[in-house]
């Protein structure tokens, strides 16, 4: 396998605050990598700067052998790389289809703004497989507002596969489900990577999670990467150990 | 959630083809009923009320033009009437110095207000929420300030003696009835027009954008580009409404680019149901009759107004046609569900 994503020596810093300091990893194509790391260790800062919401203060990111450093994100979009939020970021106020339609329009983009609506086959098709794929087909015309929290952290995942990426960026994707969405979401995500190839980075704070799901993980820890490696390795490592899991638990 | 109502209707319209939606009802009484009134006003040889509808119908392109950007692309526009005074005043000038053909005064008010639109927006847009509001009514102040102090432009005094706008042989602006129906006829281009862009996949962008704006970059579009595009034919809907207006009363005048007029468009749209496309002209129709029958009565109108703008936005926030049109759909289906069991 090769690495899609490089990330090479890259800096934020807020003011006096340096949130990221030269951190520098690889994510490998179609495996899951993961970056982990208390509270505050930095893990939201380097996702957004991948993800496109922030621009680095130096290094630089590559996706698949291109420099898409500090690209606004519908830019990273376009580059193949699609993200879903912490705090589930729908368009509360439409329904479940629209929310997903809007999402796989980017897959029209050649085909001119101006068409109706029943014309765009080619969404609503994909609109139909995420709705079967997310088990979501009997809320289609529901408010995305009035989904159950568990829902509506599908559908942020659902819509951020619109498009059909070739790497997914998923911030804490099981936020606030509970145990047994936890498990199906877990089961969504292999599935996603293992049989549709999907690369895919995530930032999550269950730490058990991360062991069984990622091939590859990133510890970080006062904006610095303290270790990376395999998830054994990883939890096996004393520094981790002395930093991570002995404050975490 | 408020919005719920607005957005899941052209959703259903879309999935099962109803026969008609309310909405539909909506402009079909609206547009239907000017035909009946300008028929009316024509039998009994009206002038007065003919000459007021049409001016109703003019302010109803520019609320319409607030009402993409407020209540479809999520921006509050208070310095609209920038746009419609610009119209105004072009196309005055060009019936008075140039040509007296309708389509030319037109023409040209459509690419100037287009034009001017694209650099005010590209000042606009940048800022968001408040600020592109203050933005906006600061870039109307200024240009408003301008005009009222060029004594080309007539100064304060604006330009008067407009002469008609020839439509067709034998056929001008000065015409009450043959007039209204034109009008009637550009505002019915420009809200189906509308009503058709909202069913494009770049209506549905600006409806995301008013939904969550941050949302839509992480899917791959450029909110900013879409911004603009929203508010240049907004500028052009507006200056097309305004280029109107002096073929109606033969003068233009700065108060046209005042906050009364900016105002006054945002109230039409709140009042009639802001995001419906159709509430604005019901809006606009009823506060400009308001405006003008108990202006005749009293001065003290503004007062009038005022109450009923609060008194609607208390009790019925979604605005007239934002309340009344979901009623209205629930009637229908009930009749048509009643009619099926039957």
């Amino acid at each position: 396998m090769s690495a899609i994503l490089s990330v090479d020596g890259v800096s934020v810093q807020f003011g006096a605050l340096k949130a990221v300091q030269e951190v520098s990893f690889q994510a490998l194509a179609g495996a899951i990598t993961a970056v982990i790391g208390p509270n505050g260790a930095g893990k939201s800062t380097l996702f957004n700067l991948i993800s496109g919401a922030i621009r680095p203060s130096a290094g630089t990111v590559r996706f698949d052998g291109r420099e898409v450093t500090g690209l606004p994100p519908q830019r990273m979009l376009a580059a193949g790389l699609s993200r879903s939020f912490q705090i589930t970021n729908l368009f509360f106020e439409l329904t479940v289809r629209e929310n997903l339609r809007l999402a796989a329009q980017y897959l029209e983009q050649g085909q001119g703004l101006l068409r109706p609506l029943s014309r765009s086959t080619l969404a609503a098709q994909r609109v139909e497989e995420l709705l079967a794929q997310f088990e979501l087909a009997r809320h289609a015309d529901e408010v995305a507002g009035f989904l159950s929290h568990g829902e509506q952290r599908r559908l942020e995942i659902a819509v951020a596969l619109a498009s059909r990426p070739r790497m997914l960026l998923l911030d804490e994707p099981t936020q606030g489900m509970s145990h047994a969405d936890t498990r199906d979401t877990e089961v969504l995500i292999r599935r996603l990577a293992r049989e549709d190839g999907l690369s895919i980075l995530l930032v999550e704070h269950d730490v058990d999670l991360v062991m069984d799901l990622s091939d590859h993980v990133v510890v970080m820890h006062q904006g610095q990467k303290l270790a990376e490696g395999a998830p054994a390795a990883v939890r096996a490592n004393p520094a981790v150990q002395a930093a991570y899991f002995g404050e975490a638990h | 959630m408020h919005d719920t109502v607005l957005t899941t209707l052209p959703a259903s319209v879309s999935a099962g083809r109803r026969r008609w939606s309310a909405m539909r009802w909506l402009a079909t009484a609206f547009f239907g009923g000017a035909l009946v009134f300008a028929a009316v006003a024509l039998l009994l040889g009206d002038v007065f009320f003919l000459r007021l509808a049409t001016e109703a119908l003019i302010f109803g392109g520019l609320a319409l033009s607030v009402d993409l950007l407020l209540g479809r692309t999520g921006l509050l526009p208070l310095g609209q009437a920038l746009f419609f005074g610009l119209g105004a005043y072009v196309s005055a000038l060009v019936l008075k110095e140039w040509s007296a053909s309708f389509w030319v005064a037109l023409g040209v008010t459509l690419v100037a207000s287009a034009a001017v639109g694209l650099v005010g927006g590209v000042i606009a847009i940048r800022a968001k929420g408040v600020y592109f509001a203050l933005i906006s009514f600061g870039l109307a102040q200024v240009v408003s300030k301008v005009v009222y102090n060029t004594r080309e432009l007539g100064a304060s005094d604006g330009i008067i003696g407009v002469p008609g706008a020839v439509i067709l042989p034998g056929l001008t602006s000065a015409s009450p009835a043959g007039f209204f129906l034109v009008v009637l006829a550009f505002i019915g281009a420009v809200y189906f027009g509308l009503r058709y862009l909202m069913d494009t996949p770049l209506g549905r962008l600006l409806d995301a954008m008013r939904a969550n704006e941050h949302r839509v970059a992480f899917l791959g579009f450029d909110p900013w580009r879409y911004k603009l595009v929203a508010f240049v034919l907004a500028a052009a809907i507006a200056g097309g409404s305004g280029a109107l207006y002096p073929m109606l009363r033969g003068f233009v005048s700065p108060e046209l680019m005042f906050f009364q007029v900016s105002g006054n468009a945002v109230i039409n749209v709140i009042v009639g149901g802001t995001g419906t496309l159709i509430g604005p002209l019901y809006g606009t129709a009823l506060l400009t009759g308001l405006r003008s029958v108990v202006g005749s009565f009293t001065a003290h109108h503004h007062i009038v107004i005022g109450v009923l703008f609060v008194v609607v936005v208390i009790l019925m926030p979604r605005g007239l046609v934002g309340y009344g049109a979901p009623a209205l759909q629930r009637w229908l289906d009930a009749r048509r569900a009643a009619r099926e069991v039957a």
